[in-house]
């Protein structure tokens, strides 16, 4: 095999292979799905009470406020700022708090706090704000709360938000069509403008032509899982040891996708099954978004041990003791998977040849 | 030119449309889909924390509690209270023990218990204690003298909230005329590649007649479209000659950037690689609708800005001519901009 030879067929690959369909469906598709989920169950519609602060002098309050997690603070640099910020509902209430506000409070001065209102804020988030303003109004006070408030929480699952459950979804999509759908389409065009017989009596050989489109598989799908990632703000606090794994991830993906792409004949069947294929791939997503389903479930299928590691880091703060069995499991199947394409691409040697 | 060919090329594009099965396709099963996605979605705004309450000696407090937002439901016991929040019927549940009016008087702290269900969010977990304290605090007459006195922004919405569906409205009649694009761009750039359209050059068909073909076909075909799906979701209940003036300007506006795509694309994957980031780019100014405040003012670049801006405007808060009449203005602005280039390119590859 030669590294040039590689090299070239890559860089062909990028050329021409990046303005077909499966290219540009790897990298819109997963986007699109992250953005559009994002929409409908992450933070985008979040309801929090949104209030934003100008101080015209060193008030404490904007620091009390933020400690809140009842509301979502934001400052202004200037009076102007904050009106615009809330007439264009990126709050739904805008205060002004003047100089020396605290020492006024504390000595007990009637003060107005002037401010704006968004028109559309919900009834129940101006409620929040007014509430969560005078508690820390009254913190500044010096005043007590006149009660305890003991807070349960009942039910025995720990709740798990939607934007966490979908994100295996998500970058499942993005590692599978990136990674085995791109090299198998490839493949199979090859194959069907018989290119690949073409090549066959250059001294470019079978294995330079599987390596090129493997490493195409790999870096699409190594980006965009980054990149959907990154979109999710799930990168966590170990990115070496999450890059690692979704490196492994990626090359398993193309792994699988060189297969299929030895296999089957055209691009119609490589879609056919890919379909019928797509629900043992996805499975493990499910038991992630329906946390009632047992966890044993997902571990039956292969792309579990894609999914797991990556959840554990980024979003359990996993560490490499807490991965290992998955990505020891990982690297087997990899192994498993360059014994199937070994097998199957000699077939394809044979009648190229 | 001659308008009987005209007709007559109008004809076979709407046939060669529906021959292409992926768009054909595409085209009812995204209708269908739109119309199904806005009938499922709420149809009202849920302004209130609903919250069961267990109170065998209710605190004076409770009956001005509806003007801090919160709707109370008086529960008969602990148990039922426990049961209804648990099933997630209500986000929390809170129980005021016989004494806490007698402790509070007599400079006693009172205690409080309150109930969450697992799915109750943290911010609303927060918000309710930060309620509860404050009602506490005015039960014991610890009044405040700071005064938050706001300016309302723009008209009180409260009681009359725009539900999302309806703000989803503005972004799925963009995405409607968008697809159209994508449809017109490839049936205009497969007639190239074959050759067909040269062919309809060398006979009496003039290229301006060839134009005005498209234009018709494309601009009908997506602005019935989206005129269907905005009756049929109640979208023209509201000032229907504004909206269907601005989504007639918006169908103009999505041919002209059809042939714009069309002209640098061969085939259905490159009209696709162009087309796709149109559509993307086209479509965030909905955004400010669906979540407002979430894109700032350089979204007023964006030429769809002017149309997704009318069509909320008008749909959702009744707005008149003297309100948008500056949006449709830049939209025409636009469709005389994107059709003449349009024309401009693609007739420069034509020749």
């Amino acid at each position: 095999m030669s590294v040039r030879r590689v090299a070239i067929l890559l860089g062909k690959d990028l050329k021409y292979g990046s303005k077909s369909f499966v290219f540009i469906m790897a990298i819109v598709a997963p986007l699109l799905i992250s953005a559009v989920l994002n929409l409908v169950f992450g933070t985008f519609f979040s309801q929090t009470a949104k209030l934003g602060l100008t101080d015209q002098g060193d008030s404490r309050l904007a620091d009390l406020v933020s400690a809140s997690d009842s509301v979502q603070t934001r400052t202004y640099a200037s009076t102007d700022d904050l009106r615009a910020a809330v007439k264009a509902g990126a709050v739904d209430m805008g205060l002004i708090v003047p100089q020396r506000f605290d020492e006024e409070v504390a000595r007990g001065s009637s003060i107005v706090l002037p401010g704006y209102l968004w028109g559309e804020s919900l009834a129940k988030n101006r409620s929040i704000l007014v509430a969560t303003i005078n508690s820390a109004v009254r913190h500044l006070a010096g005043q007590e709360v006149p009660v305890n408030i003991e807070t349960t929480t009942l039910g025995e699952t720990q709740s798990v938000p939607w934007n966490d459950r979908i994100l295996p979804f998500v970058l499942m999509y993005a590692v599978l069509i990136g990674g085995s759908m791109l090299p198998a389409s490839l493949l199979v065009t090859e194959k069907q403008k018989r290119t690949l017989s073409a090549l066959a009596i250059t001294p470019t050989t079978l294995a330079d032509i599987l390596a090129s489109k493997a490493l195409m598989g790999v870096l699409l799908a190594l980006v965009m899982s980054v990149v959907i990632m990154l979109l999710n703000q799930a990168f966590g606090i170990q990115p070496g040891l999450l890059m690692i794994v979704l490196g492994m991830g990626a090359i398993l993906a193309s792994l699988f996708g060189l297969m299929l792409g030895s296999l089957v004949k055209d691009i119609n069947t490589l879609f056919a099954v890919n379909k019928s294929a797509g629900i043992l791939l996805y499975a493990p997503v499910f038991v992630y978004m329906f946390p009632q389903i047992p966890q044993w479930i997902g571990k039956v299928f292969p792309t579990y041990y894609i999914v797991q590691p990556v959840v554990e880091i980024s979003q359990q703060g996993g560490t490499w003791s807490d991965i290992l069995f998955e990505v020891s499991v990982l690297a087997g199947l990899i192994a498993l998977m360059v014994g199937l394409v070994i097998f199957s691409t000699s077939r394809l040697a044979q009648s190229e040849a | 030119m001659s308008w009987q060919i005209v007709r007559a090329l109008i004809a076979k594009d709407f046939r060669l449309f529906f021959r292409n099965r992926f768009f054909a396709f595409i085209t009812v099963l995204a209708l269908v889909t739109y119309i199904v996605i806005y009938f499922v979605m709420p149809r009202t705004v849920d302004e209130t924390l609903e919250l069961a309450v267990y109170a065998p000696v209710p605190p004076p407090i409770l009956e001005q509690v509806g003007a801090q937002g919160l709707d109370l439901e008086f529960m008969e016991s602990e148990e039922q209270l426990r049961d209804v929040v648990a099933s997630g019927e209500y986000v929390a549940g809170v129980v005021f023990p016989p004494d806490l009016m007698d402790k509070l008087m007599s400079g006693e702290k009172g205690q409080l218990d309150v109930y969450f269900g697992t799915d109750t969010p943290d911010d609303v977990q927060d918000a309710i204690v930060v309620i509860l304290e404050e009602l506490a605090y005015l039960q014991t007459g610890q009044m405040l003298t700071v005064r938050v006195s706001a300016e309302m922004l723009g008209r009180d919405m409260v009681g009359a909230q725009i539900p999302l569906r309806d703000r989803l409205v503005p972004m799925l009649a963009v995405i409607i005329l968008l697809m159209e694009m994508l449809g017109l761009a490839s049936l205009i750039s497969t007639e190239v590649t074959g050759g067909t359209v040269q062919a309809l050059l060398v006979t009496p068909m003039t290229i301006r007649g060839l134009f005005a073909a498209k234009l018709t076909m494309g601009a009908s075909l997506a602005f019935g479209q989206v005129v269907l799906f905005m009756a049929v979701t109640g979208g023209l209940n509201q000032q229907p000659l504004i909206i269907i003036l601005a989504l007639l300007l918006g169908a103009f506006m999505s041919t002209g950037i059809g042939f714009l795509v069309a002209s640098g694309s061969k085939e259905m994957t490159t009209v696709m690689a162009w087309g796709f980031p149109a559509l993307i780019i086209l479509t965030v100014p909905a955004f400010g609708v669906l979540a407002p405040g979430t894109v700032s003012g350089w979204v007023k670049a964006v030429p769809s800005y002017y149309l997704v801006d009318a069509v909320h405007q008008a749909a959702n808060f009744n707005a008149g001519w003297s309100d948008v009449w500056d949006n449709l203005l830049m939209l025409l602005g636009f469709d005389v901009l994107f059709v003449w280039l349009g024309i401009v390119v693609l007739g420069r590859k034509l020749r």
